[in-house]
């Protein structure tokens, strides 16, 4: 019997088109918890170094954890892991929605899946029955259209469905996969490998639900929760959505503008929150099981930029579509997201892509040869608009555009270097290195995906938020010495952050509801009591800290195995250089070494390679990933 | 008393009830239904405790609590045989796939569980007279012409 998880595993390959149900090992499972650290370890063992994350012998974990689908206030979420196309690196991305929860009453806590089909296929997963059926009709269609037609096809509006668009279909890669019409699963090209795989979505659902070992208890726990997160520090967020960083970060200075040539944004009251409140809302809409609704529904009812309802833009899209761009057209923005939605796109590296080509061009690396006559000029919405179009389809200039910052800088050679804003190919999303806070400099150095504010944490909750989410009792340093500090504290605490940022990760948890202290978060004391008496294991905070460590170490090694090290574990070069304007006027990244060595250390891992020792595998029970050299 | 204008489509509701019913997390054994659809439209459906199921039940399963005046299941009674699912007018009626009776909302005795924890407050127990003003707004609303 089993209790929180449905107890099996999926493994289809698209190949043979076969597929199998594996029962999970209680023992196992527990080892990791679930979600991205089970799928760390599946992808580290089945998956050997060196593979085309475009290949068909390339695997995809589709992963949901302990309280995905419960009634745990973040538990929407599910992760796709895979190795991405863009950076070659571990990747992870999350998405919310229905489609983690349905998974689970259809019942399966994982998906695996291989190989490559003949033809377009998608997969049908519902109460436990799996059909790979033929796609060749969607092929081509966009997110919605795939959508409709196939709660049509199935006859169920229950569905959910995860699915590319056109943009996963051509390649571009930093396309998303989108379940649920408007929610994400964005970062690193998952689109991209779904499409290699000819595989154009996976449709769950199910009846099943989820056991709770200890009912009473668990509802006490749930309860506890609901009333601690009533003193949540972002509750703001709900009213404005998460847009509402906007106008804050500005006034902060420390809101990307042009490509990270400026942290501050002379006309950010005409793309804020409350604009976007006032003028296009529609209503405000949860992922499963989410208390907090921080997504919203919007739409642009007339004009050239109009768009059906549609879910968006979050704070990252706006600043990407906007002050990334130069941008202060609120419609165009809203237009941006919705084709990004509906051809399924990073909306991050779509932006960054964009911001990265206009400063190419105003420094005259890129003219109007290279761009079919087109002037990528800073604040033209409506080039912007085209420029999405023409990513998803990768025409012209945009075939240039699809690959992301990294390459196109490789191509333009060493002045474009300056104007490439990404770590390891992930181009970075809409939180400023330098100003915002020091911790979430080393964090974006670090982060297995690459440029990532989000995984497993956002750093700057315990710097710039003051925030120590449960760990001062594990023996975070406290309270953290000034935002700008770089010395070893920020270096150990981040092992801190990132560790308790996992947590939520290894459940199946949105991390939103992490951010806090005790009595306005969900703190991994609080998950243990929610996760005991769930799944019945008496699952203790230091456990869970544990298996956190696990998974985070596990991912280190899969990139170790690649070939990325200390060396890849830097900065864009533009954040050695101080911030030229507005509030956070002359701040700059001078002592990332400082902080590494510390985190290192901290970490248990070898200084000169950045890398986890063999001593500690050993410790973690993680032999199996000690490399043989 | 639903209220689509605050729901978020969370399906909190739906997750409480079962627990509090059957201790599990199952949206399907559920005695309020949260229709979520594209593009943006998200309606917590809860019996109206009208009735028009006790007068069909050939065994007189279906009865009026003094009380809360809710419409309850008696377990030592009810066969099965559905045949209140079928006059349900709005369908929040159904046939429990585990104990094979029927199940509908019961208002929790006078505390209801959804109400309780619904975040958004659009599930509210609220008196009868208020109640009755609220259900007229919300069905003229759900057939009016939407012209905003
Ligand atoms: S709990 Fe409230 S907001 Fe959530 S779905 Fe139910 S009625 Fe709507
Ligand atoms: S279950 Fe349906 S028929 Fe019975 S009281 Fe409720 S709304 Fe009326
Ligand atoms: S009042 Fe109780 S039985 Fe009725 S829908 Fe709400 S939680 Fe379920």
């Amino acid at each position: 019997m089993w209790y929180g998880f449905a107890g099996k595993l999926l493994r289809v390959n698209l190949t043979s088109g076969e597929f199998k149900v594996e029962e999970l090992d209680k023992n196992e499972l527990r080892k990791y918890m679930g979600c991205v650290g089970y799928a760390a370890k599946l992808l580290y063992q089945e998956m050997p170094a060196g593979i085309d994350p475009l290949a068909p012998e390339a695997k995809v974990v589709l992963a949901t954890g302990a309280v995905t689908g419960t009634s745990c206030p973040s538990g929407g979420s599910y992760e796709v892991c895979y190795k991405s196309p863009l950076t070659g690196t571990w990747n992870q991305a999350r998405s919310g929605g229905a489609f983690g929860p349905k998974l689970k009453y259809a019942g399966f806590d994982f998906v695996v899946i291989e190989g490559k089909a003949k033809e377009p296929v998608y997969i049908y997963i519902h109460d436990g029955k799996v059909e790979i059926k033929a796609a060749k009709h969607l092929w081509g269609l966009n997110v919605e259209e795939t959508t409709d037609t196939l709660i049509r096809e199935l006859d169920d509006p229950e569905i959910s469905v995860a699915t590319i668009g056109q943009a996963g279909e051509n390649g571009v890669l930093y396309a998303a996969l989108i379940n649920d019409r408007g929610r994400a699963a964005g970062r690193g090209g998952i689109g991209a490998v779904f499409g290699s795989k000819n595989l154009k979505a996976v449709v769950v659902n199910g009846r099943g639900g989820i056991k709770v070992a200890r009912p009473k208890e668990f509802a006490a726990a749930i309860e506890k929760a609901e009333q601690w997160l009533k003193n949540y520090p972002l509750g703001s967020i709900p009213t404005l959505g998460t847009v509402g960083l906007v106008s804050l970060n500005n006034s902060l200075g420390i809101l990307p503008t042009k490509n990270f040539q400026e942290t501050y944004f002379e006309k950010a009251d005409q793309i804020s929150g409350e604009v976007l409140n006032r003028k296009y809302q529609i209503k405000r809409r949860a992922c499963y099981g989410c208390s907090f609704a921080c997504g919203r529904y919007t739409s642009v009812i007339s004009g050239k930029y109009a768009t059906p309802p549609m879910e968006g833009p979050e704070y990252e899209t706006v600043d990407m579509f906007g002050p990334i761009c130069g941008v202060d057209d609120l419609e165009a923005i809203i237009r941006a997201n919705y084709l990004c939605n509906v051809y399924g796109l990073d909306t991050v590296s779509t932006g960054m892509s964009i911001g990265f080509s206009m400063e190419c061009y105003e420094k005259g690396l890129l003219t109007e040869k290279d761009t079919e006559g087109m002037p990528l000029r800073w604040g033209d919405g409506e080039v912007m608009v085209k420029l999405v179009e023409k990513i998803a389809h990768r025409e012209g200039i945009c075939e240039f555009l699809a690959q992301g910052v990294k390459r196109m800088a490789e191509q333009l050679g060493p002045a474009a270097e300056e104007a490439a804003i990404h770590v390891k190919g992930l181009e970075l999303p809409a939180h400023e290195p330098r100003s915002e806070s020091k911790v979430l400099a080393l964090q974006y150095a670090v982060s297995p995906r690459g440029g990532c504010h989000m995984h497993p944490n956002w750093a700057s909750t315990w710097d710039f938020g003051q925030l120590d989410c449960g760990m001062k009792e594990f023996g975070m340093p406290w309270p953290p010495k000034e935002v700008q500090d770089e010395s070893p504290q920020k270096g150990i605490a981040y092992r801190y952050v990132a560790l308790q940022g996992e947590i939520s990760e290894i459940l199946g948890a949105c991390i939103f509801y992490s951010w806090g202290t005790e009595g306005s978060c969900i703190t991994p004391q609080l998950y243990a009591e929610i996760v005991s008496s769930l799944t019945g294991w008496d699952v203790t905070a230091e456990e869970l800290m544990l298996a956190a460590e696990r998974s985070w170490n596990l991912k280190r090694c899969f990139n170790a195995r690649e070939g990325f090290n200390r060396e890849h574990d830097k900065l864009p070069k533009r954040f050695t250089k101080a911030i030229p304007n507005g509030p956070a006027k002359g701040i700059k990244v001078v002592n990332l070494d400082v902080m590494l060595d510390a985190y290192y250390e901290a970490m248990g891992w070898d200084r000169a390679t950045g890398n986890p020792t063999p001593e500690k595998l050993k410790e973690l029970g993680l032999e199996f990933a000690i490399m043989a050299s | 008393m639903g209220d689509p204008s605050l729901c978020t489509g969370c399906h909190r509701c739906e997750m409480w009830c079962s627990l509090t019913k059957y201790g599990e997390i199952n949206p399907s054994r559920s005695n309020v239904y949260v229709v979520r659809r594209e593009p943006a439209v998200d309606v917590p459906v809860v019996c109206i405790q009208c009735g028009l199921c006790i007068n069909v039940c050939p065994t007189g399963a279906l009865k009026r609590d003094k009380k809360t005046m809710a419409v309850v299941v008696d377990k030592e009674k009810c066969v099965g045989c559905g045949m209140c699912t079928n006059v349900c007018p709005i369908g929040v009626l159904r046939i429990d796939k585990e104990t094979k009776m029927a199940a509908k909302c019961d208002l929790c005795g006078g505390s209801p569980a959804c109400a309780a924890h619904c975040p958004q407050n659009a599930i509210r127990y609220e008196v009868a007279n208020k109640a009755a003003a609220k259900r007229r707004e919300l069905w003229a609303m759900a057939h009016a012409v939407r012209n905003r």
